[in-house]
C-alpha cells in the first residue's frame, strides 16, 4: 500500500516536472534533480542441506526509491525535496533494531522515523530556510550531529547572524517482545536544538549551541528490559577565527548534563540545570573541549589538535561517542620537489580514563605516508602506521599491551609506446601485532605479509581496458596460520556506440588454514551501465560468489553460492538544460 | 539505686531489641561501576533482615562506603532516609533500599567523581550496612561489611582500519584485517566481540547506514582483538556514471559490540547503551586502475 502511494506520488511529481518543462512562459521557474528506483535481490544456496554455517548478509529483496527535485522559483525561492525510502525495514543496530521478520509490523510513525527512510523538504527564501521532515543536522562536533530527527525547524542567516532551531522525534517507541523473535524495544525520544551565532565566511564563526533529547518513559509497553529512558542536555560555544596566510584557530567548549535513567529518583544532591533538566540520582554533569591551531596553504598544512571528553560527557546528538579521553595530535602535509613529493604525517597520543574511574590506558598513534614521483616512469609510496595501547594492570599481574605496526612499500612503474600505456604496481605490506597476556605477561606476535602485483595495460587504439592482479596473503597468529592466494582480472569496454558501459571481473582465491585442506573461492561480477537517453540510465550490477570449504569445518566440503543483483533506473531532470 | 536499676533495665531492653535483628549482606565482588545501575540488577546487592517474632520493628538502613584504610567516603543521610517496617520475619532489601543515592552523602573527590561520572574512582572499597532505630539512630543490628572492587569497563577503541582510511580495492577484495583494543580492565570471563560492517548505500550517511542496514559482516569473536575478513565481494568501481552523478564510492562503517558471557551488552549505562564502540568509516578504492589514463 505504502509503495503504491509512493508510486502515485512520484508520478504526480514527475508530471508536474514535465509540465514545468512546457511552461516556457515562466522562465524564472525551473526544476532540477534526480529520481530513481533500485532493486536489490539476494540469493543464497548452502550445501549440504540443513547446514547453516554461513548466514545471509543482505535482505532477500529490497527496493529503494529516491526523489530529489529542486523547484526553483525565480532567484530567491527554492523548494528542494529529499525523499529516499525503502520498501522493507532492515534495521540491525541501534535502538531501531527490532523490525525483525515475523515480528510486529512497524506503524506509520515508526516507518517515517526509521533511518532507512528519509523524507524532507527544505523551502528556502533568500536567507531563510524552513526545514521539514527528517534532517541530519550537525551544529557542532560536541553538541549534535549524528542523528536524524523527524520534525520541523528553521535555519536563518540574516547578514552575519546565524539562528537555527529544530524540534522533532528521533525515535519512536517500540514495545519489548520476548519473542521469538525478540524485540529489544525502545523509548520514544523527542529532541530539540538551537543555535545562535554570528559568522563571516573565511573570517570568523561564533555560535552558542543548545541541544536536548528526552525519552518518553510511557511510550513503550512493555518497556525495554535493558534500555533505560534517558534525558540529556548539552550547551556548547564554538569559536573559529581565520587569519591571513592560512592560519586559523578553532575551539569548542561544551557542558553536558545527562540522566542515564529517568526512573531513578530526583535528587537535590546533584545540581539541576533548570529549566532544561532536573537532576536524578543517575544524572552526571561533565565537560568537553577541543581546540586546534594550524596553517593551511597549497604546499604546507600543519596543525596541532587536542580534544578532551570528560568521563561523564554524554549527548543524545552523538550516541556512540566514547567519553573519558584526551587526544592530542600533530598533523602535517607538505609537497616538495615541485609537487613530486607528498608527505602526510601525524603523531599523537590518546589517554583514556582520564577520570581514573577505570584503569588508565594510553594509546600512541603515528602515521606516515610518503609519496615520491622519481620520474615519469617510476614512483614510490611508503607508509607506516603505529598504534600502541597500554593500560595499568589493575587486579591482574600485568596490564594490557597491544602494539600494531604496519609498514607498506608500493613502487609503481609506467611505460608507454604508440599503442599502449602500461602500469605495473607492486605493493608489499608487513603488519606486526603484539598482544601481552595480562596473567602470564607473555607477548604473542601476530604477523601478516601481503604482496600484491597489478598490471594494467591501456590500449590507445582500442576501447577495452583490462587489468590483472595476483595477491599473496599470509597471517601467522598463535594457533592459526592463514594463507590466501588470489588471482583476478577485469575487463571494461563501451558498446552500442558508447551507450553501454560494460565491466566484468573474475577472481579466484585459494585459501588454507593450518594443515587443513584448501578452501576455494570463485567470484564473478558484471556491471552494465546503459545510457538510454541523456537523462535516463539503467545500471545493473550482478555478482555471484561460490565458496567451498576444505576440511576446516564440519561438515567437510560444505559450500555455498550467493548471488546479488542490483538494478536501477535513474532519471535526471533539469528544465533549464532541456530548453 | 533506683536510677541505676532503671538504667540497667533500659540497657537490657535496648540490647534485647538489637538482638532481634539478624542481618546478612550479599554483595557482588565486582559490581557495576555506575552506582545508579546497582538498583537495576538485583543480583548485585541483597540485604537480608530477620526480625524477631511478636514485634513490628521499624528501622532505617545506615550504609557506609569506606576505602580499605577505613576512611568513610559516603554515608546515608539518616535524617532523610526512608523508614522501613518489617512485616514479615525475613525481609529482603536491594540496592535501591540499601544504597539510596538520593540520601547518600559523599565527600571530597568521591563526591566530585560521582557528580561528574556517576562512578567512584577505580579502587577497592568496603560497604558496611547496619540497621538503626528511626528515632535516635541507635544501632538495631550488628554492622555487616563486604569488600568490593570498582573499575568501570572501557569499551574497545577501533584501531584498524582507522577512521577515514582508504583501502586498496584489490587487496580488500581478498582480505581486510580488523583490529581493536580489548575491554579494559579484563573481565573475569572472556569478552565476546561482535564485529559488524555495514555498507553505506547511496543517499545515506554512514551513521544512517549503521542504524538501518543489514550488516555485510556480523561475526562474534571470543577473546581476541583481531579478525581477518574475507569479504567475498566485488566492489563497485568508483566512477562518475554516465549521467555525471556523484561518485559511487565504496564506503563502509564498522563497529565492535562487546558482549558478556550472557550475550548481553557489557556496558549498558554509557553511550548508546548497546556497548558499541565509536564506529569508524573506511573506503575502498582502486588505487591503480586509472593511473595510465592521466599520463
Amino acid at each position: 500500500m505504502k509503495i503504491k502511494i509512493i508510486g502515485i506520488f512520484f508520478c504526480c511529481l514527475l508530471l508536474f516536472c514535465n509540465n514545468g518543462t512546457a511552461q516556457d512562459k515562466k522562465p524564472s521557474f525551473s526544476v532540477s534533480g534526480t529520481m530513481g528506483v533500485n532493486y536489490e535481490g539476494y540469493g543464497l544456496s548452502r550445501k549440504p542441506a540443513g547446514w547453516t554455517g554461513y548466514t545471509p548478509r543482505r535482505p532477500w529483496n529490497q527496493v529503494r526509491f529516491s526523489f530529489q527535485p529542486n523547484f526553483q522559483f525565480g532567484k530567491n525561492f527554492s523548494l528542494p525535496f529529499n525523499i529516499n525510502v525503502a520498501a522493507l525495514p532492515s534495521n540491525f543496530a541501534g535502538p531501531y533494531s527490532g523490525f525483525i521478520p515475523g515480528g510486529p509490523k512497524q506503524n506509520f510513525n515508526q516507518w517515517i522515523t526509521n533511518p532507512v527512510n528519509n523524507i524532507a523538504v527544505n523551502p528556502k527564501y533568500k536567507w531563510a530556510e524552513l526545514q521539514l521532515g527528517t534532517q541530519y543536522l550537525k551544529y557542532s562536533d560536541l553538541s549534535t550531529g549524528d542523528i536524524g530527527i523527524f520534525g520541523a525547524g528553521v535555519d536563518l542567516k540574516p547578514k552575519t547572524y546565524r539562528i537555527k532551531f529544530f524540534t522533532g522525534t528521533s525515535q519512536q517507541g517500540i514495545n519489548y517482545l520476548s519473542g521469538p523473535p525478540t524485540i529489544t524495544g525502545a523509548f520514544k525520544r523527542k529532541n530539540w536544538m538551537f543555535q545562535l551565532g554570528k559568522e563571516e565566511e573565511g573570517k570568523y564563526n561564533l555560535a552558542f549551541n543548545f541541544a536536548k533529547g528526552k525519552d518518553v518513559p510511557a511510550s513503550s509497553a512493555p518497556p525495554p528490559l535493558t534500555v533505560k529512558p534517558q534525558e540529556g542536555f548539552v550547551l556548547s560555544l564554538v569559536t573559529d577565527v581565520f587569519f591571513n596566510q592560512g592560519w586559523y584557530v578553532k575551539a569548542e567548549g561544551a557542558q553536558s548534563i545527562f540522566t542515564k535513567d529517568l526512573t531513578t529518583p530526583l535528587t537535590t544532591l546533584i545540581k539541576s540545570f533548570k529549566p532544561f533538566i532536573d537532576a536524578h540520582t543517575s544524572t552526571v554533569k561533565d565537560y568537553a573541549g577541543q581546540a586546534s591551531i594550524g596553517k593551511k596553504s597549497k604546499d604546507l598544512d600543519i596543525s596541532v589538535t587536542t580534544k578532551y571528553l570528560g568521563a561523564g560527557f554524554q549527548t543524545t546528538g552523538y550516541p556512540y561517542q566514547q567519553p573519558d579521553r584526551l587526544d592530542y595530535t600533530l598533523n602535517t602535509r607538505f609537497n616538495a620537489m615541485k609537487n613530486k613529493m607528498n608527505v602526510v604525517a601525524s603523531v599523537g597520543q590518546r589517554v583514556n580514563n582520564v577520570s581514573n574511574t577505570a584503569l588508565k590506558a594510553k594509546q600512541f598513534i603515528g602515521n606516515l605516508n610518503w609519496f615520491t614521483q622519481f620520474s615519469d616512469k617510476f614512483s614510490l609510496n611508503v607508509n607506516y602506521n603505529n598504534f600502541g595501547f597500554q593500560s595499568a594492570s589493575g587486579i591482574n599481574p600485568f596490564g594490557i599491551k597491544n602494539v600494531s605496526n604496519d609498514l607498506g612499500v608500493n613502487p609503481t612503474f609506467t611505460w608507454a609506446n604508440t599503442k599502449m600505456n602500461n602500469l605495473l604496481s607492486l605493493s608489499y605490506n608487513y603488519s606486526k601485532y603484539d598482544e601481552r597476556d595480562v596473567i602470564t605477561g607473555l607477548t604473542t606476535s601476530n604477523n601478516t605479509h601481503t604482496a600484491l602485483l597489478t598490471y594494467v595495460p591501456t590500449f590507445l587504439t582500442k576501447e577495452i581496458n583490462p587489468d590483472f592482479s595476483a595477491m599473496y596473503f599470509y597471517n601467522n597468529a598463535p594457533g592459526a596460520k592463514t594463507t590466501l592466494f588470489t588471482i583476478s582480472s577485469a575487463l571494461s569496454m563501451p558498446a552500442a556506440k558508447k551507450k553501454l558501459q560494460l565491466r566484468g571481473q573474475l577472481q579466484y582465491t585459494l585459501g588454507k588454514l593450518n594443515s587443513f585442506s584448501s578452501n576455494n573461492n570463485f567470484i564473478a561480477s558484471c556491471t552494465v551501465d546503459w545510457k538510454i537517453t541523456k537523462q535516463f540510465t539503467w545500471n545493473t550490477f550482478l555478482t555471484t560468489n561460490y565458496f567451498k570449504y576444505g576440511n576446516e569445518i564440519i561438515p567437510n566440503g560444505a559450500n555455498y553460492l550467493e548471488s546479488t543483483c542490483r538494478t536501477g533506473f535513474q532519471y535526471r531532470f533539469d528544465t533549464k538544460k532541456n530548453k | 539505686m533506683k536510677k541505676i536499676i532503671s538504667l540497667l533495665a533500659v540497657i537490657f531492653i535496648v540490647a534485647d531489641a538489637a538482638a532481634q535483628f539478624q542481618t546478612n549482606l550479599v554483595l557482588s565482588a565486582t559490581p557495576p561501576a555506575q552506582l545508579s545501575d546497582w538498583g537495576n540488577r538485583k543480583e548485585v546487592l541483597t540485604f537480608i533482615v530477620n526480625a524477631g517474632a511478636g514485634l513490628t520493628p521499624t528501622f532505617k538502613i545506615k550504609s557506609e562506603i569506606k576505602t580499605t584504610d577505613g576512611t568513610v567516603i559516603g554515608t546515608t543521610d539518616l535524617a532523610n532516609a526512608r523508614t522501613f517496617t518489617s512485616s514479615t520475619a525475613t525481609s529482603l532489601f536491594y540496592a535501591t533500599d540499601v544504597l539510596p543515592l538520593e540520601y547518600m552523602i559523599f565527600t571530597g573527590k568521591y563526591k566530585s567523581s560521582l557528580a561528574k561520572t556517576g562512578k567512584l574512582p577505580a579502587d577497592n572499597y568496603i560497604l558496611c550496612v547496619q540497621l538503626v532505630r528511626p528515632t535516635d539512630f541507635t544501632p538495631a543490628s550488628q554492622q555487616t561489611c563486604k569488600n568490593f572492587y570498582l573499575a568501570s569497563l572501557q569499551l574497545p577503541i577501533l584501531m584498524k582500519p582507522s577512521n577515514g582510511e582508504v583501502l586498496d580495492e584489490k587487496t580488500a577484495q581478498t582480505a581486510i584485517t580488523f583490529r581493536w583494543t580489548p575491554v579494559v580492565p579484563r573481565p573475569s570471563t572472556p569478552v565476546t566481540y561482535r564485529i559488524q560492517v555495514f555498507e553505506v548505500m547511496e543517499n545515506q550517511n554512514p551513521m544512517q547506514a549503521l542504524r538501518s542496514n543489514q550488516p555485510l559482516l556480523d561475526k562474534e569473536i571470543r577473546g581476541t582483538t583481531q579478525f581477518i575478513w574475507r569479504p567475498q565481494l566485488m566492489f563497485k568501481e568508483e566512477v562518475t556514471d554516465s549521467l555525471n552523478n556523484k561518485n559511487r564510492e565504496n564506503i563502509f562503517i564498522w563497529t565492535i559490540q562487546s558482549l558478556d558471557d550472557r550475550s548481553s551488552p557489557i556496558v549498558q549505562t554509557d553511550g548508546s547503551g548497546e556497548a558499541r564502540s565509536e564506529p569508524f568509516v573506511f573506503k575502498i578504492k582502486n588505487k591503480d586502475a586509472k593511473k595510465p589514463k592521466s599520463n
